[in-house]
């Protein structure tokens, strides 16, 4: 990084996103540093937490806090037969059932996102017959949960914050992987009353346009999205835990023989001794490592599998296999879509046809087909 | 009763099939073949069948238990973190999609091969490569071997992944196994070991249901050695003629103890019930994708007379 960047960093102090690189060296300008600082570290965020354990305030309580609760086997077969009747009626609701105003789609749409579990990596190859790393991740059982509009997220905690000096989106609450309204609490669980479904284990909003809105009990699929096109992830990093130094931030630690006394993956100095005499806020130690909130950005979507609700997506994610994540559409300027996408969202066709089941993009080698010749 | 009977008959069914398969020498196999029971919890030793019943009645499809040695890769990787069963599904849809395309026939650690590869570089654009498979590996579609040969008195490995698009053939020379599963001692022998014409013609066998082990003992040539091989156990190498100071300190580095770690090997393989629900998925596709080729292979020695 150039001393340019590092005097204007200091003197126009900017809050940097939580996304952004956090801690940069000047490892490379040793002479340039030791003009004008004496440490090589430029710390941004030193006093911001990282990540927290607790979900926020205005969360109602989701898990059941019971779990031995001694009720004989009779109540229990009747509290069963109460949820079958709640929500036995409810059946998934079809594209033309639900009602959508027919919007149009323009370059500065935002769509909704999807969330989906990373379920592992697969190779595959290209038809030059170069090896791909495709992440393969299965879109869960999204179902829209509520809409709300710009005007009343603008008043929310978050979306005051999102947008203090810009023009409001709405919010769409979308929610995945129905299970047992046993496991959850009350007042979990009446947050799907207004739409009738079944508890969701999994919560997530996305920030859309209002001509992006969707209706309460929208499902979401892999249609959502195109082959080719470029999606963003969010997931939250492995966790490793309390590491040392070397693994969280790559020290190189000390000589493993050669007489040395107990100084092998160890930091060393963590400071000069004249010039601003302390340990200043953001020297690399150990500590927790990972469980973070990071995006990969552009990565592009080679394969859809319709049938089993699958998006192949070149490169890796966040997070570690099983895990859950969400796919928007891509932020990066240039590869934003040029057409429109299935907008809102994709339905299946009204006359029952089926789509094709599997779509691969043209740059990959589809198994079936005749071995590559170069 | 009757499942775990099923069971008993599959592990012995493996052990059994195993034991005849890999005959050492071509002489003949003591198997007794006694009627399927279907009662009680007898656990007789029978032929395993292809399809059996269970308790309600129906047909339930089950794969030959010899999948196991002729489909490895078809396992996961034991791995618990990074398993999922959707995805291992896709996989094996994956995985039969390309041997439909070209056939990935039985090979064993030891089996001569002849793997034909599309290269841009070559005069002719497919590169041929004959050797002697050392080792195998990987799961799924990551499923890989390797195989050597000297060429003008240069030791070659090439590691050639089994699916990979740009193979066009692989071919069998001379189906056989050795004495140990994986043969990177080769490296460290007489280049006579690993040495293989490069114009080898594949051999017939001699007798189809039984892949013979070449108990072969290796020379190797005077140390330094790449690897310690006096603490590998090695069966397929002859006497290593070491000082006695090596075989004591591979008894204290050895951990005598593993092989009674009941967890070690759990962790490290499928459980049986879970290997037969894997190839009896793929089993029927397997089937007649080998139906197939034997009948372009009969028709095609039908059309030279």
């Amino acid at each position: 990084m150039s001393t340019l960047g590092l005097l204007r960093t200091l003197f126009n102090p900017k809050i940097v996103t939580p996304n952004a690189i956090q801690l940069q060296s000047l490892n490379r300008t040793p002479f340039l540093v030791g003009l004008f600082f004496n440490h090589d570290q430029i710390r941004t965020m030193s006093r911001v937490k990282r990540r927290t354990t607790h979900p926020p305030y205005w969360h109602v309580l989701k898990n059941n806090q019971r779990t031995d609760e001694k009720i004989s086997s009779d109540n229990l077969r009747f509290v069963q037969e109460v949820i079958q009747d709640k929500y036995k009626n409810k059946s998934p609701i079809k594209g033309s059932d639900l009602d959508i105003e027919k919007t149009e789609w323009d370059p500065k749409t935002k769509r909704s996102g999807v969330i989906a579990r990373n379920i592992g990596v697969q190779h595959m190859w290209e038809k030059d017959g170069k090896k791909v790393i495709c992440t393969v991740l299965h879109v869960l059982d999204n179902h829209v949960i509520r809409y709300v509009p710009p005007e009343e997220y603008a008043k929310s905690v978050i979306g005051a914050k999102m947008f203090k000096n810009r023009k409001p989106l709405g919010c769409l609450v979308v929610g995945a992987e129905a299970s047992n309204p046993e496991r959850f609490t009350r007042q979990y669980c009446s947050l799907f009353d207004e739409v009738g479904l079944l508890p969701k284990k999994r919560l997530a909003r996305f920030i859309v346009t209002p001509n992006a809105a969707l209706p309460p009990c929208t499902p979401l699929t892999a249609g959502h999205f195109v082959i080719g096109q470029a999606v963003d992830v969010y997931g939250k990093t492995i966790d490793y835990g309390f590491q040392g130094v070397v693994k969280r931030w790559g020290f190189k630690g000390g000589p493993a023989s050669h007489g040395t006394t107990k100084f092998h993956r160890r930091g060393g100095t963590i400071g000069t001794g004249r010039d601003k005499a302390r340990v200043w806020p953001g020297q690399k130690m150990p500590g927790h490592m990972g469980s973070e909130r990071r995006f990969n950005r552009g990565l592009k979507i080679v394969r859809i599998n319709m049938k089993y609700n699958i998006i192949y997506v070149k490169g890796t994610v966040p997070g570690p296999t099983n895990s859950i994540v969400q796919i928007f559409d891509t932020a990066l300027p240039r590869r934003k879509f040029t057409e429109a996408p299935p907008h809102p969202t994709y339905f299946p066709p009204e006359d029952g046809t089926l789509p094709q089941e599997d779509i691969w993009d043209s740059s990959l080698h589809v198994f079936g087909s005749p071995s590559i010749s170069v | 009763m009757l499942r775990r009977a099923f069971l008993q008959t599959f592990r012995q069914g493996l052990a059994q099939s195993f034991f005849k398969r890999y005959a050492v020498s071509l002489t003949e196999t003591t198997v007794t073949h006694q009627p399927i029971e279907t009662s009680d919890e007898a656990g007789e030793k029978s032929v395993p069948t292809q399809k059996t019943g269970d308790e309600s009645g129906n047909t339930v499809v089950v794969a030959p238990p010899e999948f196991r040695f002729i489909y490895p890769e078809f396992l996961p990787d034991p791995a618990m973190e990074r398993r999922n069963r959707l995805r291992e599904k896709l996989e094996r849809m994956d995985m039969l999609q390309r041997r439909s395309v070209i056939e990935i026939p039985e090979f064993y650690t030891g089996s001569i091969m002849a793997v034909t590869v599309a290269d841009a570089n070559s005069p002719n654009k497919f590169a041929k490569f004959v050797g002697i498979c050392i080792q195998r590996g990987g799961s799924g579609l990551r499923a890989w071997f390797i195989l050597r040969n000297v060429v003008d008195k240069q030791g070659v490995e090439i590691l050639y992944e089994m699916y990979c698009p740009l193979i066009q053939k692989i071919e069998v020379l001379r189906l056989e196994r050795r004495l140990d599963e994986s043969l990177l001692y080769l490296r460290d022998a007489l280049p006579e070991y690993s040495t293989f014409p490069m114009d080898m013609e594949p051999e017939r066998r001699l007798n189809n249901s039984v892949v013979p082990i070449n108990p072969l003992k290796v020379k190797l040539r005077p140390r330094p050695w790449l690897e310690r091989w006096e603490r590998q156990n090695l069966q397929g190498v002859e006497d290593l003629n070491l000082p006695q100071r090596f075989y004591d300190r591979a008894e204290k580095v050895a951990k005598p103890w593993e092989k009674y770690d009941l967890m070690l090997h759990y962790r490290k393989t499928i459980p049986a019930e879970e290997q037969e629900k894997i190839f009896a998925e793929v089993h029927s596709q397997l089937q007649q994708q080998e139906l197939k080729r034997k009948l372009r292979r009969r028709r095609g020695s039908d059309n030279e007379y």
